[in-house]
């Protein structure tokens, strides 16, 4: 095997497990699932151009370095809209997705909770949501969340208390079931 | 007196690491001598153990919430893709 063959099945192999997580959180920092998809290819690209400068040690801190770094250079100028709930109109699930709850009645109590979820999380501070965003719905590490951030691992977690503490709040006003809204 | 305060600052204390505790390996996990201190904690004081199920039910709520919100398999597909040709084209 050449060095240049190595060199592509090295990436690979690393990057090819993290393109799901990296697609999540470039929504996450860009607002839209277009946007989120041209940085995960420049991403892909400027990631290549690296690797002969990667260890192979934790890949995807790696990558989302890289795609924190992409993102600032294309879109220094756009002001990110985290998870503002801006393509999936209230009162309306998101055409793609995965599993349904498992009960009709789950699916019943999930989907009032949610509603008044997506409307707590489109309240917070933009600099919670994207915390509670990354960490919860991105699925992403109190570590990874702070690399993707540039913010100490601290300061994620004080985020993250704080917007927790007020979704839970959101959760707990919900109106009863069958009330106006 | 003195045990009700002392129950008030254990509250307190539990109270900020309820959410690690309930993260484990996704965030800073506690030592095991912090967990036990508060599952000992959780199994006699209601509050807090209503504030760990509130704070289970968001996690259910989130975890849905992620689960919907899960890209599009087409985007992910086309990036696979892309993967495959950025290693063709940038290979000498």
């Amino acid at each position: 095997m050449t060095d240049s063959e190595s060199r592509a099945g090295d990436f690979k192999r690393h990057v090819e497990p993290e393109i799901e997580v990296l697609l999540r959180v470039a929504r996450t920092l860009t607002g839209s699932w277009a946007d989120a998809e041209d940085l995960v290819q420049e991403t892909l690209v400027r990631a290549f151009r690296a690797i002969d400068r990667f260890d192979g040690r934790y890949p995807r801190a790696w990558l989302l370095t890289i795609l924190r770094n992409t993102n600032a250079n294309m879109h220094r100028r756009q002001r990110p809209d985290l998870f503002a709930g801006g393509d999936v109109p209230e009162g309306q699930r998101p055409a793609f997705g995965a599993a349904p709850p498992a009960t009709v009645e789950d699916e019943a109590l999930y989907g009032r909770l949610e509603a008044g979820l997506e409307a707590a999380l489109r309240d917070l501070d933009p600099r919670f949501r994207q915390v509670v965003v990354l960490v919860d719905i991105d699925q992403l590490s109190y570590a990874e969340a702070a690399r993707t951030l540039g913010v100490p691992v601290g300061t994620v977690m004080s985020r993250l208390h704080r917007a927790r503490n007020r979704l839970r709040k959101a959760l707990l006003v919900q109106p009863p079931e069958g009330s106006p809204s | 007196m003195i045990t009700s305060a002392r129950m008030l600052w254990t509250c307190h204390w539990s109270s900020r690491r309820i959410q690690r505790y309930l993260d484990a390996e996704r965030g800073v996990p506690l030592s095991a001598d912090e967990a036990r201190r508060l599952e000992q904690h959780l199994a006699i004081c209601e509050h807090c153990a209503a504030l760990a199920d509130e704070h289970r039910l968001l996690r259910r709520v989130l975890d849905n919430l992620s689960q919907r919100t899960a890209p599009a398999p087409d985007a992910v597909g086309r990036l696979h893709e892309r993967l495959d040709r950025i290693i063709a084209e940038q290979s000498p």
